[in-house]
């Protein structure tokens, strides 16, 4: 009985300190006025974005993008070069591997509606939305309606993330800059088609270009498959007036490719839903 | 049909190519544009593109119902577009990339209504790849 107890005891002090170490992530607790009050010092970017703006569509220039800060680090300048168009360096083992992956591309999964993985998710021809709450930025994005968590809230990064799409993402402000940092992604990411390694790190540098053109500067490293950091920016034009739209991309698709990649689509049964494909 | 004007400003300049996000243009043929003329059968504003149904009479006097793709409704919905921009029963002429494949289809490039506004689903960069 006595060692049942202390074992209770022991199971419930644990239990004490799992929680106490839990409770240093703010956004499990309860937001308080100040917090609230304090995103107001935060730079404005409500409203939906949709790519282009700042000087046309596609690629914007960051170079002189305020608050950029151009953070210390290698390769941070390369923004300047016009979006990255240079394209990404990769070690000779990545080369090989990049190599292997245009001569035996895998099908476009895309056309059976699974989503685009970071960072194609960002640069969709859908616009986006931002939520600013204490201690988490959401990222509405209209393609393939999906969403983006980065936590504020002064957590770290796991040191085992899970692989996924869009990774597990973190961010904090510099100034009027939301810097956001991803790890753990799946196959599905590749670095301008080049693949990655467990250590790929994404971070996005995100803030006003003026007051209606947001500019995103993305930064890839990757020790193992770049032999440098990769940086791309994209511009992208407010439009107060629009909302999120849905988009549920198996409503009516009638695209779809094969695992062999053959690429196809359903003209059968119009006016119904297409029949799955074979 | 009811067409507003803001409609022809969509016809100009818009960069439309990659607006096709979900998949790659492989089954059109990008190099070639036909042009069909029947009457509306069905408007299918739907995600993720729409399609519009053509009942095209033959010179034997068969019809064939023509499958045409076009953007997402979100895409178009900004850009002038609504559900009954095109309307059953309406009589237009559409200009296409055909089907590889020779099924009667394809990518819907534009129509010129009645009243001589163009319906466009972008012109601009087709055939720059999906993504």
């Amino acid at each position: 009985m006595q060692h049942r107890m202390t074992a209770l005891l022991m199971g419930l002090g644990s239990a004490l300190v799992a929680t106490s170490a839990m409770t240093q992530w703010a956004v499990y607790e309860q937001p308080t006025a100040a917090d609230w009050a304090a995103l107001a010092e935060l730079p404005d970017f409500s409203g939906v974005w949709e790519r282009g703006g700042g000087g046309g569509r596609g690629r914007g220039a960051a170079a002189g993008a305020p608050g950029a800060g151009r953070a210390a680090g290698a390769g941070a300048g390369r923004a300047a070069g016009g979006g990255g168009r240079g394209g990404a360096s990769p070690t000779p083992e990545y080369a090989a591997l990049r190599d292997q992956l245009r001569a035996t591309p895998a099908p476009n999964q895309m056309a059976n509606c699974l989503p685009p993985a970071m960072p194609g998710i960002m640069s969709q021809p859908y616009p986006m939305e931002f939520l600013i709450t204490p201690g988490k930025v959401t990222i509405i994005l209209e393609a393939f309606t999906q969403v983006r968590h980065i936590f504020t809230d002064g957590r770290e990064l796991p040191e085992f993330p899970d692989p996924t799409f869009f990774g597990t993402s973190i961010g904090h402000w510099e100034g009027d800059t939301l810097v956001a940092e991803s790890v753990g992604f799946n196959e599905f990411v590749t670095i301008g088609g080049i693949p990655h390694s467990d250590e790929l790190r994404i971070i996005e540098r995100i803030s006003l270009l003026d007051p209606d053109t947001m500019v995103i500067e993305t930064t890839f490293t990757d020790p193992l498959a770049l032999t440098e950091p990769y940086t791309t920016s994209a511009t992208f034009a407010r439009h107060r007036d629009w909302t999120i739209a849905e988009y549920i991309c198996e409503e009516n698709n009638r695209n779809f490719v094969t695992s062999d990649g053959e690429e196809g689509i359903i003209l059968d049964n119009p006016g119904g839903q297409p029949p799955p494909p074979n | 049909m009811r067409i507003r004007l803001a409609i022809v400003a969509i016809a100009l300049g818009m960069s439309a190519g990659s607006a096709w996000a979900h998949h790659s243009f492989s089954v059109f043929n990008m190099q070639t544009e036909v042009s069909i003329t029947g009457v509306v059968k069905e408007v299918q504003w739907t995600n993720p593109h729409i399609f519009i149904w053509v009942d095209v009479t033959g010179e034997d006097g068969a019809v064939v119902t023509w499958g045409l793709e076009g953007m997402s409704p979100n895409f178009l919905a900004r850009r002038g577009w609504s559900r009954t921009t095109l309307e059953p029963g309406d009589r237009i002429t559409v200009s296409l990339r055909p089907l590889i494949s020779g099924d009667p289809g394809g990518m819907f490039i534009s129509t010129t209504s009645p009243d001589g506004v163009v319906l466009s689903m972008g012109g601009g960069r087709e055939g720059a790849g999906g993504q």
